[in-house]
């Protein structure tokens, strides 16, 4: 377990070196690092820093004293080798909660070959697409928000979601008069690390005599299509994915030895996301299902959904406001036990001081509990309303 | 006859949004002559290299309200300049594909337009195209 000074020195190092970086306004032009003839390598990167509060509850880390255990940071190349070639990747570390703490992940490596407009192929590691945000849930300057609906986009589980090793093909197909058909259909490998936001929750769900030994590698296939209709702006999408056996292995302490319990589990998800940009407003609504087939005799199966819808306004270079209203639902079968659902109205200022910095600030109003994912640091829960403040900042070049 | 009324309107409008401004791109760049709609999905991120194989390198000048050049920007790729701004950061993010490159002035543009194989953008049409080709736009 890495010590607090450890943390602290890592989030310091980080926040130092992007800052700097940043500062120096790195140009990917003025990269030629095969040389003045080869291909230009394009440079990008970011580092975050929020700060969560909270009325009542442990949510996202220590919120009810203030936490700053809200840090990203991702630096990126890319650059075209060869006609229709693409190489890229992205270095990734975050800490948030106890999720990620500072390991440094090869967020996506890939290969990638366009054939045409209809057609292409990547491979390697790859960012998994669902929805409007699963494959740039990190990425702080992409969006209005501090926090995503958490229901759909838990800062804790980006281990689970947001990368595979493997492959897709994508492209688009005009419709014509109808606007044009985007897809990405993908299979590979996904990654689920003791340090993420699956392993907290199965540990959440452990007896104190329980321990997590370790999660097993999963392959998961998928796609994600978006309808861009003629009206500019708009687009409708559906997404899906499943993961056929997701397995971890469990030890738990009875009188007498332990027992290790069949935990291996299908998971299916859907996804349907309609999103207009109109002006200087963004409008965005999505609706989220999560179904469980556990293997073992007598394990019920678990369905969970999510669903929010947001609006934002830009006024001008600097400002933007917005707000959303989400609804999870940890277990469609019990829509009334506060303990697994949790509903937050949540409304968020941003500032571009510059196009390379800029500053949030949230408030949210939740009712329910059924995210929380953190039952020692918790251990009285009820229905009433709580509140979390979040505040973050961001450099990026 | 509505939807014929409807597509000549957004035609005329496309036309004059590109008054006062030029497409120009690197000379290596063989394509003469392009459409509105190819031009909007170049803009967009649909399509990413030119009919020789070559990477689409989009240039685009920094935030200038008054601009015709942002006008323009605008009316191609059916986005606002922050949108725009949004669009392509996450693309890049997401490992999908390189962000525009951000060029402060026009004389800036048209010079990294003419160093930089595949490169495109959008200048006023008063710009000196020293260097650069102009893309005739159907």
């Amino acid at each position: 377990m890495k010590t607090m000074k450890d943390k602290t020195i890592k989030r310091l190092a980080v926040v130092l070196v992007l800052a700097a970086i940043t500062g120096a306004r790195l140009q990917a032009a003025d990269l030629k690092l095969f040389g003045t003839n080869g291909p230009p390598v394009d440079f990008h990167g970011f580092v975050s820093q929020g700060f969560l509060y909270s009325s009542s509850y442990n949510y996202l880390g220590d919120s009810s004293r203030g936490s700053f255990k809200f840090t990203e940071a991702g630096l990126n190349a890319s650059f075209n080798p060869l006609p229709r070639t693409r190489i890229a990747a992205q270095a990734f570390t975050y800490d948030v909660d106890d999720a990620g703490q500072y390991d440094l992940v090869l967020d996506y490596a890939l290969v990638e070959y366009t054939f045409n407009d209809y057609f292409g192929v990547r491979a390697g590691r790859i960012r998994r697409p669902q929805g409007i945000y699963n494959d740039i849930q990190d990425v702080d300057v992409a969006r209005t928000f501090v926090l995503l609906p958490q229901g759909i986009y838990d800062a804790r589980w980006r281990d689970f979601y947001v990368s595979l090793d493997g492959g897709e093909f994508f492209g688009t197909i005009p419709l014509k008069q109808a606007g044009s058909l985007s897809y990405e259909f993908y299979g590979g490998m996904i990654n689920p690390s003791l340090d993420g936001g699956a392993a907290l929750e199965i540990r959440d769900s452990l007896p104190a005599s329980g321990h997590l030994d370790s999660i097993d590698s999963a392959e998961e296939f998928g796609g994600q299509l978006w309808w861009n209709t003629p009206v500019d702006g708009l687009r409708f999408g559906a997404a899906g994915g499943v993961v056929p056996v997701f397995n971890f292995d469990t030890t738990i302490q009875i009188p007498g030895g332990s027992i290790r319990p069949n935990n291996r589990t299908e998971a299916v998800f859907q996804q349907y996301s309609g999103e207009y940009f109109w002006k200087a407003w963004t409008f965005q609504t999505e609706l989220f299902f999560k179904d469980y087939y556990p293997e073992a005799a007598g394990m019920a199966d678990m369905h969970s959904l999510t669903w929010y819808a947001s609006a934002a306004y830009r006024f001008n270079k600097w400002f933007e406001a917005g707000g959303y209203y989400t609804e999870y639902y940890g277990d469609t079968s019990q829509p009334d036990n506060s303990l697994l659902y949790q509903k937050d109205a949540a409304l968020a200022l941003r500032f571009d001081a510059t196009d390379w910095w800029i500053f949030k600030i949230e408030g949210h109003y939740i009712r329910g509990t059924g995210l929380l994912q953190e039952n020692p640091a918790n251990p009285v829960q009820n229905d009433k309303g709580w509140w979390l403040i979040a505040v973050k900042t961001t450099f990026s070049f | 006859m509505v939807l014929a009324w409807v597509l000549l309107l957004a035609g005329v409008s496309q036309a004059a949004a590109l008054d006062g401004v030029i497409i120009i791109v690197n000379k290596s760049v063989t394509v003469d002559s392009i459409s509105v709609v190819a031009l909007k999905d170049i803009y967009i991120g649909r399509t990413t290299y030119w009919p020789d194989g070559q990477s689409v390198d989009i240039a685009v000048m920094d935030d200038q309200i008054t601009d015709k050049t942002d006008t323009a920007l605008e009316e191609i790729s059916g986005m606002d300049t922050s949108h725009f701004k949004t669009f392509w950061q996450r693309i890049v993010f997401s490992g999908r594909g390189q962000q525009p490159d951000r060029i402060g002035n026009a004389p800036s543009l048209v010079a990294f337009v003419a160093s930089n194989k595949g490169a495109i953008a959008i200048v006023p049409a008063d710009a000196d195209l020293k260097g650069v080709k102009k893309l005739e736009v159907k």
